[in-house]
């Protein structure tokens, strides 16, 4: 016993339990995707062969890929001046925008996402209003088009943006600004100099977690989309259930692992990935 | 949805370990608990189904209601057994794994026929049994090796009169024609029917649709992608017309009727070259009812079911023998009535059993 005990802490013990279930419960389910995706509906890579015979799929990915892209910017853009609000103003301004944040974070998408249409549809408030006071003949086309679906993805992501940017700026210690004014430098100095890279992990944490959350968006761009923005989500979701094709389910499902593991990697070349999710940075 | 599947899964597992005496009640009721579920609801299982009843698996919704006072009632007449309902849609993929993973819980599918082409073949359903459910009660060709038709829906269009009022569109070339007709249109997401009003607005006669033609429905199709939106539900395309987003949307025809009111009669329904599309009864392979199923069904192609099922849901009989008992403020909106069965066209499900999946597919890849 005590010469096991030498090999293998006694902690395992404890953690066994839980380690055993994630990966029952995770990645034996990934490794069976992977294995459809080279498996049905024959064996070899068939599936993805399929990426490189004609452009739909790869369209569909880039249009997934591109929207992700656009909602991360403006999220992260949105939800760092809301964090930095939050952290720079009145104790009580703050509760109030934290509850805000918190109440629309709890509100189910599908809410959210309709709450978009009675607003900026084409009989919506907005519109409405617009062509009641004469600003404009026709109503505006905000909705059923992919400026539809990034509204309404940029919206929803604004609180998981806002979040880890928080977390991140609150721990930062105001003296080295004081300081960094006091040696001279001027206030866009300090921000773009002092305190923008000492938000650096908040603002990858948030980053990555908007991305990766954004690929699998479903049903905004269903909703909002008209039909005509079709995001990976959507189509896997069509391949499992109505073309009974699950080896291209499973292959893009692969696709947007892998691609989301190579980021992680790629990112991990450049930065300690453990200060992102809140280790130390040594 | 899914976790719903799940919970209901998981409950009605435990639930069979709770009577087997594995789980102890504790642990199950702390379990319904978890899960928000009442477990009276759960011991009379709606999933759970016995000899003593036939689960039906639908849509839910109104559906729950009127397949239960349609068919149910009789049903448990004359056979003495009951009715219950799953309600989370039987989409082919979760038929499909239903039946691979071994645990079917559903006796009867409200499908649509071509489900029973593609899924019956692959060993993923029961065959039905001819000599208790009547091929004569449904129409010629729809009463296949693996499913039945009992109810029939149709693809049609609603047009905006404000914007048409006097020079109205007629049918499917009217559709596709935005000069003569300027707006947005709105088309079924999933192809089926959109595919077939793209070739009847080119030229082809409804009778010589299938097999369909499917570089020229999508030239048709994409010829109008600027000025189309693209629905995947009836309660969406519901919202796009009431809403003035479209000015005129394929529907499913027996839409057509609210759509009037819901708009004060501002969208008017157009049956003319509208597609009669089979709605059939699959039964999942290793259903738990057994063949006490193949009553159901049989029960569901009587006129008086039949009947019911128009009045509550909309859904227009299948069994020629009703066609003449459609009452008559249903007329218009019942496909195959007197006033519509001339103008239209019926759907091939041998066809899109086949190749259903490839066309969703590139349909999908040409509208967006």
């Amino acid at each position: 016993m005590q010469a096991l005990n030498r090999h293998i802490h006694t902690g395992w013990l404890i953690i066994a339990p839980l380690l055993l279930m994630v990966v029952a419960l995770y990645l034996g389910p990934i490794l069976n995707i992977l294995w459809l995706s080279v498996t049905d509906p024959e064996p070899g890579f068939g599936n993805y062969a399929k990426l490189t015979e004609g452009d739909a799929l790869i369209r569909i990915v880039w249009t997934t890929v591109r929207i992700c892209i656009i909602t991360t910017v403006f999220s992260v853009i949105f939800g760092y001046s809301i964090a930095y609000a939050m952290v720079h103003c009145h104790q009580r301004q703050k509760t109030y925008m934290l509850t805000l944040l918190l109440v629309s974070f709890w509100i189910s998408i599908l809410v959210r996402t309709f709450a978009w249409l009675m607003l900026l549809g084409r009989k919506g408030l907005v519109n409405v209003t617009l062509e009641d006071i004469g600003l404009v003949a026709e109503p505006i086309a905000f909705m059923r088009n992919e400026l539809g679906v990034l509204i309404g993805m940029v919206h929803y992501m604004i609180p998981y943006a806002v979040l880890p940017l928080l977390v991140s700026m609150q721990s930062i210690d105001q003296r080295v600004m004081d300081a960094s004014r006091n040696l001279g430098a001027s206030g866009s100095q300090t921000f773009w100099r002092v305190y923008l890279p000492m938000t650096m992990p908040g603002l990858v944490a948030s980053t990555l977690l908007v991305f990766i959350l954004s690929l699998g968006f479903y049903v905004t761009p269903a909703v909002l989309g008209g039909g005509k923005v079709l995001m990976v989500a959507e189509y896997i979701s069509v391949q499992l259930l109505v073309t009974l094709k699950w080896g291209t389910a499973a292959m893009l499902a692969a696709i947007m692992l892998f691609g989301v593991l190579a980021m992680l990697w790629i990112m991990s070349r450049f930065m300690k990935l453990s200060t992102v999710f809140g280790g130390a940075a040594r | 949805m899914h976790d719903k599947q799940f919970k209901k899964e998981m409950l009605a597992e435990s639930a069979r370990a709770f009577r087997a005496g594995r789980m102890d009640r504790r642990t199950f009721l702390a379990l319904c608990g978890a899960s928000g579920v009442a477990m009276n609801a759960v011991l009379a299982g709606d999933a759970e189904a016995a000899a003593d009843h036939v689960v039906m698996w639908n849509w839910g919704g109104q559906s729950e209601e009127c397949h239960g006072s349609a068919i149910g009632e009789a049903f448990t007449a004359k056979t003495g057994k009951g009715l219950k309902f799953d309600t989370s849609g039987p989409l082919e993929g979760k038929i499909k794994e239903m039946v691979d993973s071994g645990n079917v819980t559903a006796d009867v599918a409200d499908a649509d026929l071509f489900n029973a082409v593609s899924l019956g073949p692959t060993g993923h359903l029961e065959p039905i049994d001819y000599s208790v459910v009547s091929k004569e009660k449904t129409l010629p060709g729809y009463a296949l090796e693996y499913g039945v038709s009992i109810i029939l829906y149709g693809y049609a269009f609603v047009y905006d009169t404000e914007a048409y009022g006097d020079n109205p569109p007629q049918n499917w070339a009217d559709f596709f024609d935005t000069e003569k007709f300027p707006g947005t249109r709105a088309l079924y997401k999933w192809a089926n029917g959109s595919l077939e009003a793209a070739l009847m607005a080119d030229g082809v006669a409804g009778s010589d649709l299938y097999p369909l033609d499917m570089d020229r429905a999508l030239n048709k199709i994409q010829s109008i992608k600027d000025d189309s939106l693209y629905w995947g539900s009836g309660s969406e395309v519901h919202s796009m017309v009431v809403n003035n987003e479209v000015s005129m949307a394929i529907i499913w025809q027996n839409r057509g009727r609210n759509i009037e009111n819901d708009t004060d009669g501002q969208y008017k329904l157009v049956n003319n070259q509208a597609m009669a599309m089979p709605g059939a009864y699959i039964v999942p392979k290793g259903n738990p009812a057994g063949a006490a199923v193949m009553d159901f069904i049989a029960t569901a192609q009587d006129i008086p079911a039949q009947l019911a099922l128009l009045d509550c849901l909309g859904m227009t009989p299948s069994n020629p023998e009703a066609f003449d008992q459609i009452p008559e403020d249903q007329q218009p909106y019942a496909i195959t009535s007197a006033m519509n069965i001339d103008k239209i066209v019926y759907n091939d499900p041998e066809w899109w059993g086949k190749n259903g999946g490839d066309a969703v597919n590139a349909f999908l890849e040409a509208i967006s």
